[in-house]
């Protein structure tokens, strides 16, 4: 049996070795690559991103232009949806395949690989940073370090249906006691006042994040988030939470929202065919409605999360997202390449045709939107006193995975909106303390 | 036995250095057997365990290239993570819907199938369709089966004059509506097994059984039954190990987020490494899941072991 | 006697009908919705058929050039399932049939194996194929799709194999049949359910496998099926009907491969080969 023992330690040798050698052979062809570096010789950008259809379609164009300077230079894209492109990146970064160049959302999730020391710093880069809206910017500048470049600005509205709201004799609510007064008539209509998808969790965290705005003002989420004397137990959080569980306690929603995923379409169908009157979403919506079902358009409004009577909160406030964020890995071979990339990436030009084509307004300054949607989003950031990033987007991961999860539980009425605070607290602490 | 033959045509050699020659030489038999299988299985199964088992003992993001050893850190707070336990306890719900809803399932099929039924080659497919879909298509259908206001089975119950239930968005109903589903999508599996299983047994034992006057139901528990025994045991180790890592349908049919009713040590462990750049305690959760699969799967080949040696077969 | 004969045969075809229902009814449901068009779905997703048939969304599947997704998966597939076959029925021979020390263990430590969360593996297999300089080839698939097969086959297998009585080995040992004779003589082709089993697990699990395809796969003309299937996605929306289409048509491999599967299990009974 010794024998046997000894040949299969001879088969894991071998394995070992069978690594070390290729190991070689790898280190060797990438001396190969960065010896390479003469004008003429090709050279291949990769760029990861997770924006399918329009957006696509306008990098790609971005591509073309800056394929067309540089002869030499080949960018091969790769499209990889939302939560598997998470997954992707995590492990490419930490291999050695990492993509020249990728998109993100910025905020909590980039810096986390900005402090693993995978980013670029393109603070001193050959980049005019007059050419973005400077709050836009400020979701990928960590410690003074600009790690990323916005394109989109993804606002987040109520959507409503004319028709209904005209056969009900309701006003577009300016104040969140008439979006109550509205909730309880269309209710009396036998609709589902208020189409809802909460699954995937970030739906119903729209609400945390506007109720605390408004209730509070933008400073609670600030002072709780840099940790300057602020909490995520404010009294701010536990009166939205309240107000969360008021909305389904009044069955502002439809049934069986917390189990209902947002991407098969179920609140959109709602929404759509009429059985349901408004909904909160990003302006990506637009782009859906004219996909899935374009009829639906000529109904369609949109208004602002109302003001809150009592509350803190400038009514002018609106929460919006930054995507996509453009980063360079540290390890590409290819860094000041990459710099010019992603500067086509959002120049004036690609900005306008994402304007145009995405239904999201753009964090590019000098962009002049066509669409009436994209006009009237643009025309509330510009006049918007503060925008909030989503939480979910701008925390750590760890706490802003807390954050979805607790808020999906006040949802649910499983959890008190004092729990959650706390809950949400205590990790920040913990995280602060590391 | 098999050295008795050369042992003639070699007389004047020392049986002992015979033996000792049979027995090298079939260790390499053996080792030759096996060799792809080793190789292959070392370096993409065993390497990774290992690697899990490291990483396990770090405070590590999963990206970057320092990592801080922190000795059982990530053990003794695993042991006091609520989620932790949470998931575990799913997951030995997961083991007794598998063990005790899927096999039983599974056999019932495989005995229509075996029936003198007719349409049975149509029967065979649609019995099958479950299994053959990929986990993302399941998950999506199964949304659509279980919606609260529209879904075919809400209106099925509906028309027994039972309310709807809001399946995925509540607890424990979203758990019980997985499980269905999960039942659904791995019966067939076993099914497959037991046909194969039941084409082995030898139409004798019927035909003697029905001789000593035996009926449809003596012959299934004194001859279908004992035969299936050991396929029986086979499918419970499968149905045990296969529960432990599912992560899937979870996966799709819950959304991520390990506190909730719904959390499974699979997803658990997806997303403190791939959510919360937790690579160091992903880890961790991953080992457990190991240890506790190997202790599963050992108390199950001690009772095979004894259950042969009652069979008189080994 | 023939009243309870009667009783007896509807019951199992009431059984019948609720499994094919329980079972079917998604399957048929994914059908009628690839025949919807967009409006139609939002209309009615829930209609068990659609009011116009269209094809508008099996059109749009070939536009999307997802037969090379398709070829790719072929190939891949199809190799890793032979050799899945062939080194697992190798590696369970001398552990189903011989005794030797480490038997146990080494059956053990293959079925650990089953047990790997798959999440586990990505970082270690994807830094490995980088090494390898298999990073973005299709081959470099092979190691994982075989290597994660290998369990369940071999303990398929060893079950399957340890039940052969040991009188048809016997007989061929007195003729003076070797190791490797008596493997490919008398077990491999009395497993023949075995293999079936292990051909049709594997190809459904391989068939499907997303994970390591999306971290070891960079480009498009690379890539399987389940990553082209991702075109149907949205940033926050899926392209159902369309995605329905694609999955019908990505199941019809699945359920080819079964029929024959399975007929090879009965004509392997047929052939008076297989007595368990």
């Amino acid at each position: 049996m010794k024998s046997l023992k000894a040949i299969m330690a001879f088969v894991m040798v071998l394995g070992v070795f069978l690594l070390a050698a290729c190991g070689q052979e790898k280190t060797s062809t990438s001396k190969e690559e960065s010896s390479s570096k003469g004008s003429d010789e090709k050279i291949t950008l990769n760029l990861w991103h997770f924006d399918p259809g329009k957006r696509e379609e306008v990098y790609f164009k971005a591509i073309e232009r800056f394929e067309k300077e540089h002869p030499n230079v080949t960018v091969k894209p790769l499209l990889i949806p939302n939560d598997k492109y998470k997954q992707r990146l995590v492990v490419a970064m930490a291999g050695k395949n990492a993509p020249d160049v990728f998109a993100s959302w910025g905020g909590g999730y980039l810096q986390e690989f900005a402090d693993s020391d995978k980013l670029v710093d393109l603070t001193d880069k050959d980049i005019d940073y007059s050419r973005f809206v400077d709050v836009a910017l400020e979701n990928s500048k960590f410690g003074d370090k600009v790690y990323g470049l916005p394109l989109g600005i993804s606002t987040y509205q109520f959507y409503y249906n004319k028709e209904i709201f005209e056969k009900n004799g309701i006003e577009v609510p300016k104040t969140y006691n008439e979006l109550l007064e509205s909730i309880d008539v269309l209710k009396k209509a036998g609709l589902y006042p208020i189409a809802l998808a909460n699954q995937p969790q970030w739906p119903g965290a729209f609400y945390l994040m506007y109720l605390a705005d408004r209730i509070g003002g933008e400073d609670v989420f600030k002072s709780a988030y840099n940790r300057e004397g602020g909490s995520f137990a404010d009294s701010t959080y536990v009166k939205a939470g309240e107000m969360i569980q008021d909305l389904v306690d009044r069955e502002a929603f439809n049934p069986g929202f917390n189990g209902l995923p947002y991407d098969a379409g179920a609140a959109r169908q709602m929404i759509y065919t009429g059985k349901a009157a408004m909904m909160l979403m990003t302006s990506g919506f637009v782009n859906n409605v004219r996909d899935e079902f374009p009829e639906f358009e000529k109904k369609m409004g949109v208004f602002q999360f109302p003001a809150l009577e009592d509350g803190k909160g400038d009514s002018t406030n609106i929460s919006a997202g930054i995507s996509p964020v453009w980063s360079i890995s540290k390890s590409s071979k290819q860094q000041e390449l990459s710099v010019e990339l992603i500067n086509e990436l959002t120049s004036v030009e690609t900005g306008t045709a994402y304007a145009d084509m995405s239904g999201t307004p753009v964090a590019i300054k000098g962009v002049e939107p066509k669409d009436e949607y994209v006009k009237t989003f643009t025309e509330w950031i510009n006049a918007a006193n503060s925008i909030q990033f989503p939480y979910d987007q701008t925390l750590a991961p760890e706490l802003a995975q807390l954050h979805k999860e607790t808020t999906f539980k006040l949802f649910g009425k499983t959890m008190t909106p004092k729990e959650a605070a706390e809950a949400m607290e205590k990790k920040a602490a913990e995280l602060e303390k590391k | 036995m098999k050295a008795a033959a050369e042992v003639n045509s070699m007389n004047l050699l020392d049986i002992n250095t015979v033996k000792r020659k049979e027995k090298s030489k079939q260790k390499l038999v053996i080792l030759s057997f096996m060799f792809m299988a080793l190789f292959v299985y070392t370096l993409f199964i065993l390497y990774p365990i290992i690697s899990t088992f490291i990483y396990s003992f770090y405070d590590w993001n999963g990206i970057e290239t320092n990592r801080a050893f922190v000795g059982f850190a990530n053990y003794s707070e695993l042991f006091s993570d609520p989620t932790f336990w949470q998931s575990l306890t799913n997951n030995f719900y997961l083991v007794g819907v598998s063990v005790f809803v899927q096999i039983p399932l599974g056999l019932m099929m495989a005995l229509v199938l075996n029936s003198n039924i007719k349409g049975q080659k149509l029967l065979n497919v649609i019995f099958f369709l479950p299994y053959l879909m990929s986990t993302v298509a399941v998950g999506l259908l199964w949304v659509f089966m279980f919606d609260p206001t529209n879904g075919p089975i809400n209106k099925t119950l509906n028309s027994f004059g039972i309310e709807s239930v809001t399946w995925l968005a509540g607890s424990p109903s979203a758990l019980i509506a997985i499980l269905i589903v999960m039942a659904w999508q791995f019966a067939p599996f076993y099914m497959i097994l037991f046909k194969a299983a039941l084409v082995g047994i030898p139409e004798e034992l019927y035909e003697a059984a029905g001789m000593d006057g035996a009926n449809d139901i003596q012959k299934f528990f004194y001859v279908t039954l004992p035969s299936l025994i050991p396929i029986l045991i086979s499918s419970s180790v499968l149905a045990i190990v296969g529960s432990l890592k599912t992560f899937d349908l979870f996966y799709v049919m819950s959304g991520s987020g390990a506190g909730t009713s719904t959390a499974i040590l699979g997803t658990f462990m997806y997303e403190e490494t791939f959510v919360n750049f937790r690579m160091g305690y992903g880890s961790t959760i991953a080992a457990m899941m190991f240890i506790i699969a190997l202790i599963c799967v050992v108390i199950i080949q001690v009772i095979d072991s004894i259950q042969k040696r009652k069979r008189g077969l080994s | 006697m023939s009243t309870l004969k009667l009783v007896k045969t509807s019951m199992l075809y009431v059984m019948a009908a609720i499994i094919a229902l329980f079972a079917g009814y998604p399957f048929l449901y994914m059908i009628s919705t690839s025949f919807k068009s967009m409006n139609e779905f939002f209309t009615n997703p829930f209609s068990a058929l659609p009011d116009s048939f269209t094809l508008e969304q099996y059109a749009s599947v070939f536009d999307m050039g997802l037969s090379s997704y398709f070829l790719n998966s072929i190939v891949i597939t199809v190799l890793a399932v032979a050799l899945v076959v062939i080194i697992a029925a190798l590696a369970s021979y001398p552990l189903s049939r011989l005794k030797f020390r480490l038997n146990k263990s080494i059956f053990t430590l293959f079925i650990i194996g089953m047990m790997v969360p798959i999440h586990a593996t990505l970082i270690p297999i994807f830094v490995m194929t980088n090494d390898l300089g298999l990073y973005d080839k299709l081959l470099a698939l092979l190691g994982p799709y075989v290597a994660f097969a290998l369990p369940i086959s071999v303990f398929i297998f060893t079950q399957f194999m340890s039940e052969i009585p040991a009188e048809l080995e016997e007989a061929a040992k007195v003729d003076g049949a070797g190791h490797w004779k008596i493997f490919s003589k008398v077990i491999f082709p009395n497993v023949k359910p075995a293999i079936s089993t292990v051909v049709i697990y594997n190809f459904i699990h391989i068939w499907n496998e997303f994970i390591f395809a999306l971290i070891l796969i960079q480009s498009p003309e690379k890539m399987t099926l389940p990553i082209g299937l991702q075109k149907f996605y949205g940033e926050f929306s899926v392209n159902v009907p369309g995605l329905m289409a694609a999955l019908v048509l990505a199941s019809l491999p699945v359920i080819l491969t079964f029929v024959i599967a399975q007929e090879k299990i009965v004509k392997g009974l047929m052939g008076g080969s297989v007595k368990g």
